[in-house]
This record gives structure tokens, C-alpha cells and sequence, in this order.
């Protein structure tokens, strides 16, 4: 068996941080390798240093037995390697056929072309693939899954021998995930040898013939045949000690309370967003001490929803009460004062301003609080005081509260936002993709805030794409699928069920 | 390097730069350096009255350039400070010219009269941006040529000097109780009044609920609006006090060295204020120095023609090389900053 793809003694520094040490792999043609480790292993260094994107301090990088010189992503091409990105490359405003045309892994050669001519081309292309769009739509109106399968064509359209793909599954539902794995065998069959970035075990045990396992930037397995590895030596590995496995709920359920909290009856809104669906006869009540799970597909409502609770969107029908107080005449910041507070969906455009120091991050939005009696002038002084005990509450690293909080690290993003929202006085806590792009224990941490907010009586919505989170953690689902609640479920969850409900109203 | 090491290097190198590529252009052109640079400190510092002349200009655009740091620091990029002073002005000098009454009640109203022109001419842009999305460098800029044109037709038309004849059209004089200042600018009523605005505006950015909430809008609307920080809101104010600001330096300029709305009077003062307020790096000491600087520039500029036969464009390159240096860097990071 011939090897497809193989690095010796990779080193790669990002100023203080050894992003890899002395990495040595090698992949055989023909198979599915899984890259596994936990955030800020290396994973996603190591598949840039693969296709090209970064130089190496030291190593060696060979393609199909030649070796090649890194840092140097043309040559990578040429010799028949390319990469799907986690966050996808393909440009939102384009058209699919111009997108494809223009970032094509091999040049058609054509220098003078018609829009009709490029349409058709790439039309036949797609069709060949079984992806089904339309030429002329917008890359950003398509579901995500439509524009990975694009991904993969364009990265294949050079005639690849060697595909990477980092976190391929990290955006999609159950359903296009397994579509995923059926399309990724078929071209293992076809003879391109794949090598897939993931993080969840049960996926690679699923699809890979490999796997290789990356800890804090060195090999320590792999590439083992899976047949040979099971997933608790997997998760060892990863993590690099025993950990209990998800999955084991605790007797939650019968301590939440029956007071209702939050009621939404029968809302609808009207969307000032495009390409959001709006919220379709919404009703669902969340109580004390009860963390209500919100999943689906993303992209079927869940910014609606999170809108519609911020005071964003207003209900078009339908009404929104907060412990019997109607809230469709409470400002944004109004609703935040009788407690009403949310994790956003992205911490680092949404949660957080980075070039801010990390004191105005957590106390700015309630600086009134802080003026003098006499004077209405801020103590800044006072804040910083403050800042520094929420934020050591919540045990974020710093050094000083005037550093910006660009120098933190994702997790401890994450802990500062939770602890600006979390703070006393917190009654609904709406938490969007809370844990994404966490590793393991910065998960668990955000997790395990969300139970103690339970516990002293808070309602909490939690909404994930993730099921095993939503699983572990959740009194009750409701699933959202185009805007409708498309199910509701309590514990036992059966995985299979919840998957229907996802995709149940999609034509 | 700590903070302030790296601060006094950001705000010193352009200078220094912009001076020493302005030697070089002497050089070329044939003049003696040394005595150019002599020229140029003593008609900024050392020279009988220069330094009055520096504070002079240094008043209007310290107080422009603070207006323009606040809207700056709401993410608002309000280049209409020339017309907000024009239109101050002409507040200030209707004010003045029309209510009879005691200069102790009529001075503070012209005043403010002189703010609250040049905060509505700020807050006109403001509404086309946070209404329609009318990008502001545009109408800001679009307001300045109307605000021209509005201060000239005010200057031949209702309010015209019939005495006055010749190219630059004013109004009639204010009174002479209404003068804070004489013809050279420099009071110590007239540096109280600025050192108040001054004072005003560093509570305003970094003392109150406002500048810090403001900051935050700057630096990140989006998180702002998720912490239900009234982002809008916000935009206005910043729009009225930059206006504000720039209304209050026009109204200085009626009741202190001009004693009139002149057309034309200061035509640049407005952007080099932007430059000021840039170099100055966004902080009300910063601002300050850089006042100075260009204050300095600005009197060496009048001050030169009339000793020496080195040409004040020289000078004009020199501020506008320190411009260019600056704005190199700064484009970048506004750039990067807009959503």
C-alpha cells in the first residue's frame, strides 16, 4: 500500500504557544483517516501545514512520495492536494457557478467567458456530483450542507488525490451528516485518500479507517486501525485521563418547579433579517429551575427566537410574558433589568468587544450604577474593583482589567461573558451556543454554570446543535424546524426521534 | 515599552518625521534649513505675541477635535466640523446681532445659541445615517459646501455689513461688551471658557454612563446591542455633541477675535481639526498637545510671509505630511473597526 500523504518531525511555534512538536505521520492511499483531539490540539495546524497555508520551523511534507516544499500552497495543488476549511472559503455574495469558477482548484483556462457558458459548465459539474442547486444562486442563501458538498467539488474539481477536510460536520444536522459519510465513501471507493479533522468520537468511529490522536500539539497515537482502538482508549487519549462519559442525567427533572416562568403563546414574528425563518405559532413555557434545550438544524429560528426574547423582534401575534409581566412594551434594556439575559450566538462579534479591556466589557452596560451620589460621574475605580471580583468569581485568567479581551483564550471569552450575564439577578438566561468551538472541560464549565443557575431557581434556555449537550443537560427539548416547533421531548431522548423532528418540515 | 512610552512614540514619530521630510524639502529647494526652523518656532513660540497666536488657533480646534473624538469613539466619523463652526458662528452672531438685552444674559445665550447650530448641522447627518444609512463621511462633507454657501448668502443677504465692501462679505459687528476677547483672540475669559469645554468633554468621554457605553458601540455595536445598550440613541448624541463642540468653537470665534461672521473666515480649521483629534490618538491630553502643534503651525503659517521669504506652504506641507503619516496608519484601523 502506497502512502498518500505523510509529514516528519513537524514544529510549528505561534509566539508563545508550541501549536506542534515534532509531528510524524504517514496516511495510505485509499483510506479514511481521522484526525481526533480536543481544541487547541493542533489538528487544524497540522491540515494547514498539509495544504500549504503555513510554513513549518521544521519538517517535511510529502505528497504522493514527493516530497514537497512547505508553505508553498500552488505546488501542494499541483501535486493533488486540497482542504475543505471549517469556516468554508467559498465568497456568500457569489453566485455558485462564478464562486466555483473563480476559486476552482485547477483553472479552466478560459481568460474570456460568458456568465451562460460558466453556468453551464459547472451546472454539469454539480449535476455529475448529485449536488442539487442552482447555478445562479446566491452562496450565502444555500443551507450549509449544499455549500460543504460545493466545497468538496471545488476542492476535487482539480482532480485531487488527497482531500483534507477540518471539521466537516460541525455545522450540519444528524441527517446530513450520514449524507456526508455516504459521499465521503464513495470517493474513498473512487481511490482519493481522505484525512478528516474531528472532534466527536462516535463520528470517527463511524467513518474512518484510522485515527490518529493530537494532544496539546503532539502525537500520541495513531494512525491505528479503528478496528484495533475503541472509543474509551480514544477519549484517553484525547483528554489524556479517564472521564466519565456524557450521557448520565442526573434525577433533575422532578426537582423543577411548576411555577411558569417565561410563557410565549402563540407568537409569530415578522423577520427585519433575510434568509432567517420567522417564528410560525410559537408556544412554550419555561419554569423555575428547569433548562428547557432548544435544538434544530441551525437556521430554522433560533436567532428569531433569541431575538424575540431580547426585545429584537417584536411578536407580530402572539405574546411573551415574563412571571405574568406582558413584555411587549419592555425595551431591550428594560428586560435586562428584571433579569432577562443572554449568551450570545458568537462571543466573539456578539459576546464580547475585543479591542475593549475587560473591565468595560463586564460592567459598561450597567455603568448608571456607578455614578457618584452628589456628582453624576462615573468611579472608575469602583468598577474595576467590581469587574475584577465578577470576573474572579467565575475564575477567568488575567492579569490586569485593562488588558483587551483579545488576550484571552476562547474558553476564558466564554467564562467573561458568562460572568457579565450571569451575575445576581439573572431570572431567564437564554445561553446560544454556548459550548462551540470549546474543548472538553471549557464546555463542561459553561455546562455546569447553566446547573447551577438551575438550582438556585433561574429559568435557562439552552439552544445547541449539539445533542449530546442538549441531552445531558435539559429538563425538556423543543426541537425548532423552520421557524415551528416541531417536537417536544422529556427524558429518555431518543436520539433517532429528535433527528425526525429536526428535518420533519423541510421540503 | 509601557503604555505611556509607547504613546508619546505614536503621537512623537509622524512629527518628527513630517518635519524632517519638510527640511528636506527646503533643502532641495534652496532654502536654509536652519533658519527656516528658526523661522517657523519663532512664529509659533518665541516671537513677541506668537505664542498668543498659537493658543488662538489652538482654542478652535482643540474644541473641534474634542467633538470629533467623541462621535469618533461612538464609531460615528463626522468630518463636518467646518460647517458645525460656520453654523455655530452664525447662531452665536444672530444671537448677538438680533435679542437686545445685558451682555451678563446675552453672551452665555449667543453661546449657546452657537452649540445648538452646530449640534442640529451634526445631528441633520446623524438622522440620514441612522435613518436611512446615508454614509456620514459623505454627508458631513456634503453639509460643509452648504453650509458655506448658507453662511454667504446670510452675509450678503439679512445679515449683511453694508460698510463692508470687497470680496469676503461679514456680518455687522457684536457689541463690544459681547467680546470675550480683542482682535488677537486670547483672554483669560476666553481660556476659561475653553478650559471648561475641555474639562466638559473629558467627563463626558470618560466619566459618564454615555462615553463608556459610547466606546463600547464604537469598538463593538453588535456586543452593545445584545447588552441592551440603546445603540441609536447613542449615534445621535454623538452626532449632537460632536456638532455641539464644533457649534461652541464657531461662537468663540464670533464673540472672541472675529466680533463677526466673516465668509471664509477659517476655511480649513474644521479639518485640521480631524487631524488634531487623530494625531492626539482619540484622548482629551493627547488632543491637547496635538492642539498645540497645530495651533503653532497654523500662527507660524500667518507669522512667516511677514519676516522671512520662506513660503508658509512649507508649512502647509509640514501638516499635511503629518496628516498623511498619520491617516496611513489610522485608515487601516478605522477599516478594520466597521462592521
Amino acid at each position: 500500500m502506497s502512502i498518500a500523504l505523510s509529514c516528519e518531525g513537524v514544529c510549528v511555534r505561534y509566539d508563545a504557544v508550541q501549536a506542534l512538536e515534532n509531528v510524524s505521520l504517514a496516511f495510505e492511499s485509499g483510506k479514511i483517516h481521522a484526525l481526533l483531539g480536543q481544541n487547541g490540539a493542533g489538528k487544524t495546524t497540522l491540515a494547514r501545514f498539509f495544504s500549504g497555508l503555513i510554513k513549518a520551523d521544521t519538517g517535511v511534507l510529502a505528497i504522493d512520495g514527493h516530497v514537497v516544499a512547505p508553505g508553498d500552497v500552488a505546488e501542494v495543488r499541483a501535486r493533488g492536494l486540497d482542504i475543505v476549511h471549517q469556516r468554508f472559503a467559498l465568497p456568500p455574495g457569489f453566485s455558485v457557478a462564478d464562486a466555483l469558477e473563480f476559486s476552482a482548484a485547477k483553472k479552466k483556462g478560459r481568460a474570456i467567458f460568458s456568465a451562460k457558458a460558466v453556468a453551464k459548465a459547472w451546472g454539469d459539474e454539480m449535476r455529475s456530483a448529485g449536488i442539487n442547486a442552482s447555478p445562479s444562486a446566491k452562496i450565502g442563501s444555500l443551507p450549509v450542507e449544499t455549500v460543504q458538498s460545493l466545497e468538496i467539488l471545488r476542492a476535487l474539481s482539480g482532480n485531487a488525490i488527497v482531500l483534507i477536510l477540518d471539521e466537516p460536520t460541525a455545522l450540519l444536522s444528524p441527517s446530513a451528516v450520514s449524507a456526508l459519510f455516504d459521499r465521503l465513501r464513495k470517493l474513498r471507493d473512487a481511490g482519493v485518500s481522505l484525512l478528516m479533522i474531528l472532534h466527536k468520537l462516535h463520528e470517527v468511529i463511524e467513518i474512518a479507517d484510522t485515527v490518529s490522536v493530537l494532544r496539546d500539539g503532539r502525537l500520541v497515537a495513531g494512525p491505528t486501525p479503528i478496528s484495533d482502538t475503541s472509543s474509551s482508549e480514544l477519549s484517553n487519549q484525547m483528554i489524556g485521563s479517564n472521564v466519565v462519559p456524557s450521557g448520565a442525567v442526573d434525577e433533575a427533572a422532578s426537582a423543577v418547579s411548576e411555577t411558569p416562568r417565561l410563557v410565549v403563546d402563540t407568537v409569530t414574528t415578522a423577520s427585519r433579517k433575510t434568509g432567517e425563518p420567522d417564528l410560525k405559532d410559537a408556544s412554550f413555557i419555561v419554569r423555575r429551575s428547569e433548562i428547557l434545550g432548544v435544538t434544530g438544524v441551525e437556521g430554522n429560528g433560533q436567532r428569531q427566537l433569541a431575538d424575540l426574547l431580547c426585545g429584537f423582534a417584536k411578536p407580530k401575534e402572539g405574546r411573551v410574558t415574563l412571571d405574568g409581566q406582558d413584555l411587549s412594551m419592555v425595551n431591550q434594556a428594560e428586560r435586562r433589568r428584571i433579569g432577562i439575559r443572554i449568551v450570545p450566538f458568537d462571543r466573539i462579534s456578539e459576546g464580547a468587544s475585543l479591542d475593549t479591556p475587560l473591565w468595560e466589557n463586564v460592567t459598561t452596560w450597567r455603568a448608571e450604577e456607578f455614578c457618584g451620589t452628589h456628582l453624576p460621574f462615573l468611579s472608575v475605580r469602583e468598577m474595576k474593583r467590581q469587574a475584577m471580583d465578577i470576573l474572579g468569581n467565575l475564575g477567568v485568567k488575567f492579569k490586569s482589567v485593562d488588558q483587551p479581551a483579545i488576550s484571552l483564550s476562547g474558553g476564558n471569552l466564554q467564562r467573561l461573558i458568562l460572568a457579565r450575564e450571569l451575575e445576581d439577578g439573572a431570572a431567564l438566561v437564554v445561553a446560544a451556543q454556548p459550548t462551540r468551538g470549546l474543548d472538553f472541560g471549557a464546555a463542561e464549565f459553561v455546562l455546569g454554570c447553566l446547573e447551577r443557575l438551575r438550582k438556585k431557581g433561574t429559568a435557562v434556555i439552552l439552544m445547541s446543535s449539539d445533542l449530546d449537550e442538549i441531552f445531558e443537560v435539559s429538563d425538556r427539548v423543543i426541537v425548532l424546524c423552520g421557524g415551528r416547533i416541531s417536537g417536544e421531548f422529556r427524558p429518555p431522548y431518543d436520539r433517532r426521534l429528535v433527528g425526525d423532528a429536526m428535518v420533519s418540515a423541510r421540503r | 515599552m509601557n503604555a505611556v512610552g509607547m504613546n508619546i512614540l505614536r503621537f512623537g514619530t509622524p512629527v518628527v518625521a513630517a518635519f524632517l521630510l519638510c527640511g528636506l524639502f527646503f533643502a532641495v529647494a534652496g532654502y536654509d534649513v536652519w533658519e527656516a526652523m528658526l523661522g517657523i518656532l519663532e512664529g509659533a513660540v518665541t516671537g513677541p505675541g506668537s505664542f498668543r497666536q498659537t493658543l488662538r488657533w489652538s482654542i478652535p480646534m482643540v474644541l473641534i477635535a474634542l467633538g470629533f473624538m467623541i462621535s469618533f469613539r461612538t464609531g460615528e466619523f463626522n468630518i463636518g466640523g467646518q460647517g458645525q463652526l460656520m453654523l455655530g458662528g452664525l447662531g452665536a452672531v444672530t444671537v448677538g446681532l438680533l435679542v437686545p438685552g445685558p451682555a451678563t444674559l446675552i453672551l452665555p445665550l449667543a453661546i449657546f445659541a452657537g452649540i445648538c447650530a452646530g449640534g442640529l448641522w451634526s445631528a441633520i447627518a446623524g438622522f440620514l445615517k441612522l435613518r436611512y444609512g446615508a454614509d456620514e463621511v459623505i454627508t458631513t462633507l456634503m453639509l460643509n459646501f452648504i453650509a458655506v454657501g448658507f453662511i454667504q448668502w446670510v452675509t450678503v443677504g439679512p445679515l449683511k455689513d453694508e460698510a463692508v465692501r470687497g470680496e469676503t462679505a461679514s456680518t455687522k459687528r457684536v457689541d463690544e461688551t459681547l467680546r470675550l476677547t480683542g482682535g488677537d483672540g486670547v483672554s483669560p475669559a476666553m481660556l476659561c471658557v475653553a478650559a471648561l469645554a475641555i474639562l466638559a468633554a473629558w467627563l463626558i468621554a470618560e466619566r459618564t454612563p454615555f462615553g463608556l457605553k459610547s466606546r463600547l458601540v464604537g469598538a463593538n455595536a453588535l456586543a452593545a446591542l445584545w447588552q441592551g445598550i440603546p445603540v441609536q440613541r447613542l449615534r445621535l448624541w454623538a452626532y449632537l455633541l460632536a456638532g455641539g463642540f464644533a457649534g461652541l468653537a464657531g461662537a468663540l470665534e464670533v464673540l472672541g477675535p472675529n466680533g463677526r461672521l466673516v465668509t471664509n473666515a477659517t476655511p480649513t480649521i474644521g479639518f485640521t481639526a480631524i487631524v488634531v483629534s487623530i494625531v492626539g490618538m482619540s484622548n482629551v491630553p493627547g488632543i491637547i498637545l496635538a492642539a498645540l502643534l497645530f495651533g503653532g503651525l497654523q500662527a507660524a503659517i500667518l507669522f512667516l510671509p511677514i519676516v522671512s521669504d520662506l513660503p508658509n506652504s512649507g508649512l502647509r506641507i509640514v501638516e499635511g505630511l503629518i496628516a498623511a503619516i498619520v491617516t496611513a496608519r489610522f485608515v487601516h484601523l478605522r477599516r478594520q473597526k466597521r462592521p
